[in-house]
This record gives structure tokens, C-alpha cells and sequence, in this order.
């Protein structure tokens, strides 16, 4: 039996949106296949490590006894053996405890996990995992290099502008409104969830928009707003022959738009607080648009994926022009949240099959790898 | 095992005891197999709790009475001993102490006893004799149901059809005992035109007891297949006490199911059978089965029925084809039970369709006979789907046949092809296993442990286009 670490957690904002993933969509589909070992690697807000059994339950979040569990368990190493080995001192007798890791899972969200870092760490390891490589997870993570890229492939991206933190200004929202129709969008350059963006309708509220979104980030983007819009998202996996999931729309209405309340917290519509909770009750699977430019959408975001050099999973969004039939690419999700389970299984892939598969892809990428020679004999040193 | 062992101790111990007694029905001989054959019970109340019932609550009561004193008196007793000291009291003090769980599991079998050998014995000898009169003084019309499966869904079948055109009384949901019979009685009004009555086997002798207090007119022998073998012993005994039935009436008043091969040696040809082809002398044709329910067409001389039913499977044709005759036999116009058929809604986990997420689930859920489950089987093979999973724990109370019995149904899953079957592991499964084997089973096999965590996540194994079939349930009583 295979044994497969999950991490999540993390120094991110969206710490607490991974615990969910890790334990709804990936360890427990992971052990209901009865195929792998499945341990649980928790990463704390301070970016302490922690591995136990026991963080495998959403109640322990909830009732907020991680604090107590953190308190008492054992930090974990991580050894580096041509694989990835996870260390933990025993209770007993000062003894330690290892646990050699086939494949890695990463669960997580945002910053410090989502962004490459992670899979940087991994690469170094030499050890498969999951989803994205450092590269495309970095790049999708930034939305000034993701629509750079995605241009660069020929895809069309909104009329946008970047700039960083310390420029946000008087003279800088000025010029932004010279350059840019309204209503505009602000966004912070590196994070996912929706948070901390801003829909701008008039220059005056711009200033505070710019504030919030450097909160987050020291590089802010603005963008204009797409009109007619129809804001669809596509799941896509695997590696070299990636496959979509159904093409979903959001219901929310054209003056709305999808923050991480509406996500995560209101269960998709906002305002309303009796849909249903979680990140699967707001979205129309498949989406209704006309075939050809469902077809469109569909092959936008294929290529997409393929441009920035995905690989596993990614979800990717779109913005249409619903007029015009335009379709934008807006941002790629290298890490969805709770793997947008919830679309892959009307696309006919179950959460059980969803992961073991993704495990699979995860080992094909590896073992690719493999075969690229990265060091040989030199004579170099004799010559020093 | 020394948790397992201490697990006797735990203070929720009598409130296991109490939930091991509701769910045998507080039937001594199965309560106390499974008291004896229980190692860790901690682990009983696992899928289901303890309902707080007025004789739960009795119990519960008398069971914490009765062990805190046992304990105070250990106490006591101890005490004394050690103080006196007395020789050999500590001991006795200590083992009385220790056993007071052992004793009480067993000392609260005792009210039940006596309480159903003075009270409840008498009470309902009272009220089925007064039931007696009631159903003998009752101008309607008397159709008993009986069989090893299938009488609740072919007694609803015939009240919602007989409805359309008849005041109609059914004993309610699976009541099928003297008692509830007897209750049934008292509240009729007096002014209906047919009675259907579910006759339930148990025990030799049971079905001729239900015939001569009710008297029936007409009897639907709705199949025989291995069930109650703990009384019964064989499917033969079973069998003579179900057609006992057919003593009590014409024999052109008989209505047996002839798709049950078991039952087929206890048939006269004088009988009315009925299965997919004819009910009664109607000939059935046009049969479709699918996700929205099966249709078929009957004839008879000149008349035409056209029926198209919610209910899912080949199997429920014949059952509806004999309602229908009885129905016409009865005087209502073929428009009549046209619509009587279409209004059956599907039974609550009896081949129920659900669909989640794209995915078509059968809850078959109380299908519990060798016959009942190959006829699911059948629909399962029938029924296009892009992946189908079938998922059962096997059967229970199978007597000394339950290995051949679960080697056939492997064999019968396996010739219907799931892509994927789960076993909830019990005492059966390698039994089941068995079967695949034999068959060439050669899709996906989990054998599950946790059933409660697998049903649970059932979400998670499924997606749109599956067809997944759940059958039978396995009450935590057996092994």
C-alpha cells in the first residue's frame, strides 16, 4: 500500500478554505479507496509542522483543540533521502518516528503552498505530488505573469494594469482613470478565493479599492470590466492530453460578483445566507450557453492550461462578453478549492476516482522526470 | 482484549443492553446469542442508538437499579468483611462487585418473561378472539397476502388499484401479526368492500391460525424462499405452512407467483398463477423497463389494458398483472386500473429510485430473499449506465443454507456485471465471493468493513451516469 502525504494548512489566507479540501475532498475519498496509507501533514498559521492522525477530523479545527494538539505534539522534520521522509519524535522513549512518502498531496491555498513554493521544496525531494509544477504554480498564482503568458499564446485577457504597493496614490488613481473604462476591477496580483477584490464603478472609489487590495499584496492589479458578462470556470486534469470537467457559471447577478463570502461563506448567492453552505451550492453545471461558444469557452481554457504548463489539476476561469461572444481569460486556480469535486463528478469522475487518478498523474509526471538527465561526470574539479 | 473486556464496564454498558433487546424485538433467544456472542461493547451501538421508548426507559431504569445495587451491597458486604473481618466475604464482596454487569444483562430477561407470559399474552389472546368476530361479522370482501417476500408491496399495490373503484381497508405497513391484525379490526367501519389482510409467517402453524380467524375469499401466495429457518427449519416446512392458505379457500380463489421456483411444487393446477407472460388467464406482453418505470400491455378476450407503472424491474409485472386481474375480477373498468396503476409510487427502500448528482441510486434496502435480490440483479443488467455499482451485505437468516444461498447470489451478481461490487464484510462474504469466483467475476471488488462509513461517503464513489443498486441491510444482531 501506497503511502500518500496531504498537506495543508498553511501561511496563507486561505488556510482555513485547505483544511477543508484536505479533509473532505482528498484524505477521506484517499482512504475510502483502501489503496493508499494516507497521512496528515498540517501546516499551522506560524508555518509550523505537524503530522498525526488525529488531524485527519474537522472537529478538532472546529472545537479548537488544534491549539491544545500544537501544544503538545511534536514539530516534523522532513529528511530528504532521494524521497521525501516525514521525521516525528515518538512520545516513548525519545524514539523517532519515520514515514517514507510515495506520492504527495499538497492541499493547499494561496500563498506559500499554492504559489510553487511548495512544489519547490517537493522538486528537491525528488518525490511525485500532485498537481502543478513550481513554474506553472507560480505563474498561475500571478495574474500579471498568467495574462502575460496567456497573451503571449494568442488568448485574449482584459484591458489591465499592474502596479505595485508603495505607487498607490493620488497621481496613480489618476492616471488609472485616464487609462481605464469604468467599472473597473481591483485585485490583489497573488491571491486566489476572491479575496480582497474590489468592483469600482466611479474614480472615487478607487483610492479605498487600491488601499484594500494592497492589504493583501504589494502588487495590484486593475482591469477593466468585461460587459455582458457571463463569468464561467472550467476544471480541467491531467498531463500532456488534459481533460475538461463541465464548463460552470456562477449564479450570481452582473452587478454581483464572486467574492470569498460568496464562495466559501453564503454558499454562493450574495446576500442570501440560506443557500447552501460550501463551495458547491451557487453554480450552474453545465453551464447553459449556446454550443459554440460553450466549444469556445472550453478550448480557451484547454488552452490556457496547456500555455502556462499545467499539470494534474487547475481550474480555470473565463470571463464572455455575452454580445460579442468574446471570451477572456481571467485567472487559472492551480489548487481548486475542495478540487471542485462537486463538477467532476456530473463530468462523470467520482471524488474516489478523482484522486486516485490524480495520483496516477502525478507518478506519470514523476517518472518523466526521471529520465531527464540533470547532473553527469565532469572533469571540472581535477582542473580546479 | 482487555478493552473488549472492560468494555462490560463502561457506564452507557446498560444502555447497550437495552438497544441490544430493542433491536431483536425483545425476543430472548436471538437478544441473548448475541449478548453471548458480543466481545467489545463499545462497538454495538455503532450504526444505530437506543429509541427511548416507554419499555426502553423500564428497563433502562430497572437495569441501572438493579447494578447500582448489586455494587452498593458488593460494597457493603466488603467493607464488613475487612472490618470484622469475616473470612472469605472480601472475595464474595469482590466477585459480586465485578459480575454486576454480567448478572443484570441476563436478570433483565426476567421482566420480559413474565411480563409477556402474564400481561401480554392474555391481553392479545382477548383482543384477536374479539377480532375474530369482527372479521367473521364483516360483509367485505377478504383478500389474504402471503408469501416469504413481497406482501406489503403487492398488499399496497392492490389497495392503491382497488381504490380506484372500491371502499378498501389494507392492514397498515408491514404490520402483519395477530395483534395488529386484531387492532386493524377495531378500526374498521364497517362499510368497506374489501379487506386485504397481510398474513406474516414465522412459525409452523401461523398462516392456518391468520385463515381461520379472518376467513379470507381470495389468497396471493406471493412466493417461497428461504426466510425464518430458525423456526421453520426447512424451506419445505415453510412452504406447506404458507399454502396452508390455500386449504381454506376454492382453489380458483388462489393466486400464486409462478416466477417462485420454490413455491412451484406446492402448486395445483388448479390454481391461478401469475408472472410476467399471464396473470390469470391475461396474457402480458410489451414489457419496458427503465428509470421512469416499467410499462407492459395485458389481454383478455377483447379487452386491452395498457399499464405504465413507477415502479422499476421486470419483476414487478407480474405482481401488477395479478392485481389487475383481480381488479377486472372484481368489476373496475380498465381505465380505472390503468390509473391505479400509474398513481403506485415506488416503496420506501424497495427498488426506490434517487438520483444524486447525476447518479441513478436503487435503494433496495429491504430486499431480503435469494429471489427478491437476483430479480434486482436482473433490473441492474437490464438498466443502461455508464458504470454500475451493486453493493450488499448478503442475507440474513439463511438457516443451514446460507452458504449455498450467498455462493448463488455471487454467482448471480457476477452474471449481472457491475463494473464495481462493494461487500459490506460480514459472516457471508466469503460465501458471496465464493460465487463471483465461480462466475468470472472481473470487475472491481472492495470488500468493505465499515459499512456505516462507506454509506456515509456514498457521495464520494459516485458520479453522473453511474447506476448504483443497494441491497439488504444487515441489522448489527447478526454476525
Amino acid at each position: 500500500m501506497k503511502t500518500v502525504a496531504v498537506i495543508f494548512g498553511g501561511r496563507s489566507t486561505e488556510h482555513d478554505v485547505s483544511i477543508i479540501t484536505a479533509i473532505a475532498s482528498i484524505i477521506k475519498p484517499l482512504e475510502l479507496t483502501k489503496q493508499y496509507k494516507v497521512e496528515a501533514v498540517y501546516i499551522a498559521k506560524d508555518g509550523s509542522w505537524y503530522w498525526d492522525d488525529r488531524l485527519k477530523e474537522i472537529e478538532l479545527y472546529q472545537s479548537g483543540e488544534i491549539e491544545d494538539l500544537m501544544r503538545r505534539a511534536p514539530k516534523v522534520h522532513l529528511l530528504f533521502d532521494n524521497g521525501l521522509t516525514l521525521v516525528k519524535s515518538s512520545q516513548f522513549a525519545g524514539r523517532k518516528m519515520y514515514r517514507k512518502i510515495d506520492v504527495v498531496f499538497p492541499a493547499m491555498h494561496g500563498t506559500h503552498g499554492e504559489d510553487g513554493e511548495l512544489m519547490g521544496l517537493l522538486e528537491m525531494a525528488n518525490v511525485p505530488y500532485v498537481g502543478c509544477g513550481v513554474a506553472a504554480s507560480a505563474v498561475a498564482m500571478d495574474k500579471v505573469l498568467s495574462r502575460m503568458t496567456a497573451r503571449g499564446a494568442g488568448i485574449r485577457v482584459p484591458v489591465w494594469l499592474a502596479l505595485k504597493s508603495h505607487l498607490i496614490g493620488p497621481s496613480s488613481v489618476k492616471k488609472l482613470s485616464n487609462e481605464l473604462k469604468y467599472p473597473l476591477f481591483v485585485k490583489p496580483a497573488h491571491l486566489g478565493s476572491s479575496i480582497g477584490i474590489t468592483k469600482v464603478d466611479q474614480e472615487k472609489e478607487l483610492m479605498n479599492a487600491l488601499e484594500v487590495a494592497a492589504h493583501y499584496d504589494d502588487v495590484v492589479i486593475v482591469e477593466e470590466a468585461v460587459p455582458n458578462l457571463i463569468e464561467v470556470t472550467l476544471p480541467i486534469m491531467g498531463n500532456e492530453e488534459p481533460i475538461p470537467a463541465k464548463l460552470e457559471q456562477p449564479l450570481t447577478k452582473p452587478e454581483d460578483f464572486f467574492d470569498f463570502d460568496t464562495k466559501y461563506l453564503r454558499g454562493g448567492k450574495k446576500g442570501k445566507s440560506g443557500s447552501k453552505a460550501g463551495a458547491q451550492g451557487y453554480s450552474q453545471i453545465p453551464a447553459k450557453l449556446p454550443k459554440d461558444l460553450y466549444k469556445k469557452a472550453e478550448e480557451t481554457a484547454l488552452n490556457v492550461y496547456k500555455a502556462l504548463g499545467c499539470s494534474g489539476i487547475a481550474r480555470v476561469d473565463l470571463l464572455i462578453d455575452s454580445k460579442t461572444k468574446k471570451v477572456y481569460f481571467n485567472e487559472v486556480n492551480p489548487l481548486p478549492g475542495g478540487l471542485y469535486a462537486h463538477n467532476w463528478r456530473l463530468a462523470g469522475v467520482s471524488n474516489v476516482d478523482l484522486v486516485s487518478r490524480l495520483i496516477h498523474y502525478a507518478e506519470q509526471r514523476w517518472l518523466a522526470r526521471q529520465k531527464i538527465i540533470t547532473s553527469f561526470n565532469t572533469s571540472y574539479l581535477k582542473q580546479f | 482484549m482487555l478493552r473488549n473486556y472492560l468494555s462490560i464496564y463502561r457506564p452507557d454498558f446498560p444502555k447497550v443492553v437495552v438497544y441490544m433487546l430493542q433491536a431483536t424485538e425483545y425476543q430472548i433467544g436471538p437478544y441473548l446469542r448475541w449478548l453471548w456472542r458480543t466481545s467489545d461493547f463499545s462497538k454495538v451501538m455503532h450504526r444505530k442508538t437506543l429509541v427511548m421508548t416507554k419499555p426502553a426507559k423500564l428497563l433502562l431504569i430497572t437495569l441501572y437499579i438493579g447494578i447500582l445495587t448489586q455494587l452498593s451491597l458488593a460494597t457493603v458486604l466488603g467493607i464488613w468483611g475487612i472490618s470484622e473481618p469475616v473470612p472469605g466475604l472480601p472475595l464474595v464482596a469482590l466477585i459480586l462487585f465485578f459480575c454486576a454487569p454480567v448478572v443484570w444483562s441476563h436478570l433483565i430477561v426476567l421482566p420480559l418473561i413474565l411480563g409477556r407470559m402474564f400481561i401480554i399474552r392474555p391481553s392479545h389472546a382477548v383482543q384477536v378472539r374479539k377480532s375474530h368476530k369482527s372479521f367473521k361479522e364483516h360483509k367485505a370482501l377478504k383478500i389474504a397476502v402471503a408469501g416469504s417476500y413481497g406482501k406489503t408491496t403487492l398488499k399496497e399495490m392492490l389497495l392503491t388499484v382497488l381504490s380506484e373503484g372500491k371502499k378498501v381497508a389494507a392492514t397498515p405497513a408491514n404490520l402483519n401479526v395477530p395483534i395488529s391484525h386484531a387492532r386493524f379490526a377495531k378500526k374498521l367501519s364497517g362499510d368497506e368492500d374489501v379487506l386485504i389482510l397481510e398474513y406474516g409467517e414465522g412459525a409452523p402453524g401461523d398462516i392456518a391460525k391468520f385463515a381461520k380467524v379472518t376467513k379470507p375469499d381470495i389468497g396471493i401466495i406471493t412466493g417461497l424462499a428461504p426466510a425464518h429457518l430458525d423456526k421453520y427449519k426447512t424451506l419445505q416446512r415453510a412452504g406447506e405452512d404458507i399454502f396452508s392458505l390455500a386449504q381454506y379457500l376454492n382453489p380458483s380463489d388462489v393466486y400464486v407467483n409462478s416466477e417462485s421456483e420454490a413455491a412451484q411444487p406446492f402448486v395445483k393446477k388448479s390454481f391461478n398463477t401469475y408472472d410476467s407472460k399471464n396473470a390469470a388467464g391475461w396474457a402480458i406482453g410489451e414489457i419496458k423497463v427503465s428509470l421512469d418505470g416499467t410499462s407492459f400491455e395485458m389481454k383478455k378476450g377483447d379487452k386491452t389494458l395498457k399499464a405504465k407503472s413507477q415502479l422499476l424491474g421486470r419483476h414487478q409485472v407480474g405482481p401488477l398483472g395479478v392485481v389487475a386481474a383481480l381488479a377486472d375480477r372484481l368489476g373496475l373498468g380498465v381505465q380505472q386500473i390503468e390509473a391505479g396503476i400509474s398513481k403506485i409510487e415506488p416503496f420506501e427502500h424497495r427498488m426506490q429510485p434517487r438520483k444524486t448528482a447525476g447518479a441513478w441510486i436503487l435503494d433496495d434496502t429491504y430486499n431480503g430473499n435469494i429471489d427478491g435480490m437476483k430479480a434486482g440483479l436482473r433490473l441492474l443488467q437490464e438498466l443502461p449506465a455508464k458504470r454500475k455499482v451493486y453493493i450488499t451485505p448478503g442475507l440474513v437468516d439463511q438457516g443451514s443454507e446460507s452458504a449455498k444461498i450467498h455462493q448463488e447470489l455471487g454467482e448471480a451478481i457476477a452474471s449481472a456485471k457491475p463494473h464495481v461490487v462493494v461487500l459490506m464484510k460480514h459472516s457471508v462474504t466469503p460465501n458471496i465471493q465464493k460465487g463471483l469466483e465461480a462466475n468470472g467475476y472481473k470487475g472491481r471488488l472492495i470488500i468493505e468493513d465499515d459499512p456505516l462509513d462507506f454509506y456515509n461517503n456514498l457521495d464520494k464513489f459516485i458520479a453522473a451516469g453511474d447506476l448504483v443498486m443497494m441491497q439488504n441491510d444487515w441489522p448489527d444482531q447478526y454476525e
